[in-house]
């Protein structure tokens, strides 16, 4: 590319975008593009701190970064993930086109964010999002670049599926199982059904059965098969979670069959949740803290289950980084590092 | 090809253990064979269409030359010291090359590929079999000029140093000042001093009895009839009768 003195830049056509920031009003770009420079922009580039211009005179072998930069989110974006080819100052931003949870391939990006002269930014992964909220943005570094950089770094993008898509929330029929011996008996009013309730219908689901259990394992794991038969998609089971000699209700999902069964997670609050499977079904226990803290466990995970995935111990213990709760006042939940770590 | 799996187990075991290398050099040369049209390079028909260029002599290099079947001594494998992990894959035929490296940046994504493995090198070797060949390397399409006297075959070419006299083979020779010199005389070499000298049991041959034994050492040994092994003799002759003897004393010993 050849660079040219400001005075000498009259009549040619701007390489790129020039971007102005005037901190707390506005940061964009001052000028777009092609646009040909006349005899009264050159105060206002000078105030830009533009000296110098560069004409474009690019190779066979190059890309320039608006070009590159549609390569690449055409390249970035999958399922649920929308974009305009439209790049401002060489950006191209990537939206969600539908209610969902980012997903993210997390060891393509870094490999992508690898490769030099290019870059991605994205929300964390398992972010719950709505349509047209910004979720990705991606550029070229240089004004030029090499070909082969763009196509390399787009492979590497596209190596397992687009590296970044929206994964919608199912709507499903859940069934709430409220446990212990104090609800059951009417000795303390239960709180768990109205707090449960309005997180399933937040995340677009609906309570579809409601039934107690006292501390017995035989008895919480015949509530189960009932809920089951009543078609339930999935199951949430409060209570009864910790280590005292009266909580059994991991013993009682047990004794309904579950085949795949995680106690632990590496949260708090929320350590002792409980992820089963009894064939597709999830079953979720949800420990007390459910009852005291406002953000848990809990809403890590549902959203996650509710996207179709199926939650495993190296899920469970991979929320250990960012899986500490700050405790805020006020709780500022998901705009915060909680379960973000992974 | 051989799947990669039985290429990598060959491979470790021929180099003596299994290493990330291993992983590395046997993906290296399956791609570099591939890029150059070449899907069975140790058969008849393709091992004398192919040259390889190994930039390193590490582990990589061992299973880069197991699975192309180049070799040294072959004059398919060239070793060029460059310390980069990097080869270089000719189709002497078609004239393609393409140069593959192994990227720095692998190594540091090793842990978002295999999470779940802890501790090196199980974690590396996971991670290199997950990670694309598009993360694992990077590849230049490069022109290598050769001459005839780089190609397999016969030596067409020798030539003495008019220094030390040493024959130089392949037109490795370098002229200075109009002078043929090889090249440690020429560039020096990484060898120092050089003395001639002489050694233990100079006049050894394969085809002496036993290893090391000259022909003083076997007159020795015989005259005290001790037995030797293995040495056919007329039946009848005085030659075949003494033998007899010492092989009948060598039983009573």
């Amino acid at each position: 590319m050849k660079k040219i003195k400001l005075q000498d830049a009259v009549g040619t056509k701007l390489a790129h975008d020039i971007t102005e920031v005037r901190p707390g009003q506005f940061k964009g770009p001052a000028f777009r593009k092609d646009h040909v420079v006349c005899d009264e922009d050159l105060c206002h580039l000078q105030r830009l701190g533009k000296n110098h211009l560069y004409i474009l005179e690019m190779a066979e072998d190059e890309y320039h970064e608006n070009q590159a930069a549609a390569i690449l989110a055409g390249a970035i974006a999958g399922d649920g993930v929308l974009w305009k080819d439209e790049p401002r100052e060489g950006k191209i931003n990537l939206f969600a086109g539908r209610d969902g949870l980012v997903r993210v391939d997390t060891a393509a990006l870094a490999a992508f964010n690898m490769v030099d002269d290019v870059m991605c930014a994205t929300l964390h992964n398992h972010t719950l999002v709505k349509e047209g909220e910004l979720v990705a943005g991606t550029r070229a570094i240089p004004l030029v670049v090499k070909k082969a950089v763009i196509e390399r770094a787009a492979a590497i993008a596209r190596q397992n599926g687009p590296l970044l898509s929206i994964q919608p929330l199912h709507s499903v029929k859940v069934g709430l199982i409220i446990t212990g011996n104090e609800v059951y008996h009417g000795v303390i009013e239960d709180r768990f059904v109205p707090i449960l309730t309005r997180k399933v219908e937040a995340l677009g689901s609906s309570v579809h059965c409601v039934d107690f259990a006292p501390d017995n394992a035989e008895e919480i794991s015949r509530v189960i098969r009932g809920q089951l038969q009543k078609q339930c998609d999935l199951l949430l089971l409060s209570g009864g979670m910790s280590v005292d000699p009266d909580d059994v209700t991991r013993h009682g999902i047990r004794l309904a069959g579950a085949g795949e069964f995680h106690y632990g997670a590496a949260v708090l609050p929320g350590a002792m949740f409980l992820v089963a499977y009894l064939g597709d079904v999830p079953l979720l226990g949800v420990p007390a803290c459910g009852l005291y803290h406002r953000t848990t466990v809990l809403d890590l995970v549902l959203p996650r289950v509710l996207a179709g995935e199926r939650i495993g111990k190296k899920d469970l213990a991979f929320l250990g980084h960012g899986g500490l709760c700050r405790d805020c006042k006020p709780c500022t939940f998901p705009q915060c590092g909680f379960g973000k770590g992974n | 090809m051989k799947p990669f799996r039985e290429l990598l187990i060959s491979s470790a075991r021929e180099h003596g253990h299994l290493c990330p290398g291993q992983v590395v050099g046997v993906r290296m040369a399956m791609l570099g064979c591939r890029l150059i049209g070449l899907d069975e390079p140790t058969s008849h028909e393709q091992i004398k269409k192919l040259l390889v260029f190994i930039e390193m002599d590490r582990c990589t290099a061992d299973a880069v030359a197991h699975v192309t079947g180049v070799k040294l001594g072959r004059r398919s494998l060239k070793f060029v010291d460059y310390g980069i992990m990097a080869a270089t894959f000719v189709h002497l035929q078609t004239q393609k090359a393409f140069r593959i490296l192994s990227t720095e940046e692998a190594r540091d994504l090793v842990p978002f590929y295999a999470p779940d493995v802890q501790g090196n090198p199980g974690q590396q070797l996971e991670a290199y079999q997950r990670m694309p060949d598009s993360v694992l390397f990077r590849v230049q399409e490069v022109q290598v000029p050769l001459t005839p006297y780089d190609l397999p075959g016969p030596t067409s070419r020798k030539i003495a140093c008019e220094r030390c006299g040493q024959v130089i083979r392949d037109h490795r020779e370098v002229e200075v000042d109009g002078v043929t010199l090889c090249k440690p005389c020429a560039n020096g070499s990484y060898f120092k001093d050089p003395r001639e000298t002489t050694w233990e049991n100079m006049n050894w041959s394969p085809s002496m009895d036993e290893p090391g034994e000259d022909r003083v050492s076997r007159k020795i040994r015989q005259s005290r009839e001790l037995p030797q092994i293995g040495i056919p003799h007329r039946k009848g002759s005085e030659e075949g009768i003494q033998r007899a003897a010492l092989e009948r004393a060598a039983n009573v010993v």
